[in-house]
């Protein structure tokens, strides 16, 4: 016989599940991240496999998050693992400033309307430079 | 010869490099018979290489091209008022190595993202919590709620996305195909703005 409890713990689990998972879908297809994805790639009629890889990588996280793994890959896997993990980021970071609208604004204010190239590698630089300040001297 | 043409531009076309475009190739022509015969077959517009990957139409210049030709035509143009051409090479399919990349950066992303998410709101300490007010227990992996938590994960992101793989719920589009298509009406948008001959030739003149 399941206690009442484990029931219940089962429920709340279900439900924030649930939440969570269409709250960061959503919040991945309104940055448009992967329409800008596929429009670069040309690759329209991959939409699904596209999903599929957003969801079972979502749930292979899930997985890593709870349970105590240990994978002995080499260290060339980690270094592949966190480029992409670079690029995502990166992407995400860059569709958050543009749903902002901050460079049209910005670009608008100080008149540099066509220079909005060099405010672009002001902030891809800051990114890497900070990146890695944070990790190499920050934290150690 | 008088009589009225009906010209109802497509909105789209995807030609090949220095292709010839005609009325026919560009719009949708209705009207009297041997009128539509005359018509269908004028010269609009040249493809050069200067076009590169897009050019625009605007109804305007197939209607300044009839009028010259046919002068007492009656034109009515009504529809989309310019016309998108993309010039394509070859229609080549996308590479699987390209798509392989994506499905990974996608799913490396997504990954490392919930893994975040999860040690940013400390969602193992809330469970453990949790699971000792429901059991008076204290357990370090409570599984009654992580394994049903991570079930829920994955049916919302579908229920989101509307289709498990093949089978949809219902005709709506996804949002993510909603995403898409906003996506390719805003690039269009632009294109047809800033592709426009007759938009640059209106700066020109300023």
């Amino acid at each position: 016989m399941i206690p009442i409890s484990s029931l219940l713990e089962a429920l709340v689990g279900f439900a924030s599940g649930l939440l969570v998972g269409t709250g960061f879908v959503a919040f991945l297809t309104v940055l448009g991240i992967i329409p800008r994805l596929i429009q670069l790639s040309k690759t329209i009629s991959y939409v699904k496999p596209y999903e599929a890889s957003v969801i079972i990588g979502v749930l292979f996280g899930t997985y890593l998050s709870f349970a105590d793994v240990t994978f002995h890959i080499s260290t060339i896997f980690v270094i592949i693992w966190g480029s992409f993990h670079g690029v995502f980021i990166g992407m995400l970071a860059a569709a958050l400033t543009e749903v902002l609208n901050v460079f049209p604004l910005l670009t608008k204010r100080i008149g540099m309307d066509n220079h909005i190239i060099w405010l672009l590698m002001a902030i891809v630089f800051g990114k890497i430079c900070g990146s890695l300040f944070q990790w190499v001297i920050f934290v150690r | 010869m008088g009589g009225i043409i009906y010209l109802r531009l497509k909105k789209q076309l995807s030609v090949r490099p220095n292709a010839e475009l005609k009325v026919k190739d560009i719009a949708y022509i209705s009207g009297p018979e041997p009128l539509v015969n005359k018509v269908k077959n004028t010269f609009v517009y040249q493809i050069t290489e200067s076009d590169q990957t897009v050019s625009v139409i605007d109804g305007f210049v197939v209607v300044d091209q009839l009028i010259n030709k046919f002068q007492d035509l009656d034109i009515q143009h009504i529809g989309p008022n310019q016309i998108i051409v993309h010039i394509a090479k070859q229609k080549k399919r996308p590479s699987v190595i390209l798509v392989a990349f994506i499905w990974v950066l996608l799913f490396i992303g997504s990954a490392m993202a919930i893994m975040n998410f999860h040690y940013d709101v400390s969602m193992e300490e809330v469970q453990e919590k949790l699971h000792y007010m429901l059991t008076g227990k204290k357990k370090s992996n409570p599984l009654w709620m992580q394994i049903p938590y991570s079930f829920g994960l994955g049916i919302g992101m579908i229920l989101f996305f509307n289709h498990l793989f093949k089978k949809r719920f219902n005709e709506e589009p996804s949002p993510l195909e909603v995403e898409i298509f906003k996506y390719q009406q805003d690039l269009d948008a632009y294109v047809t703005d800033k592709e426009n001959m007759l938009n640059s030739l209106h700066d020109t003149n300023k």
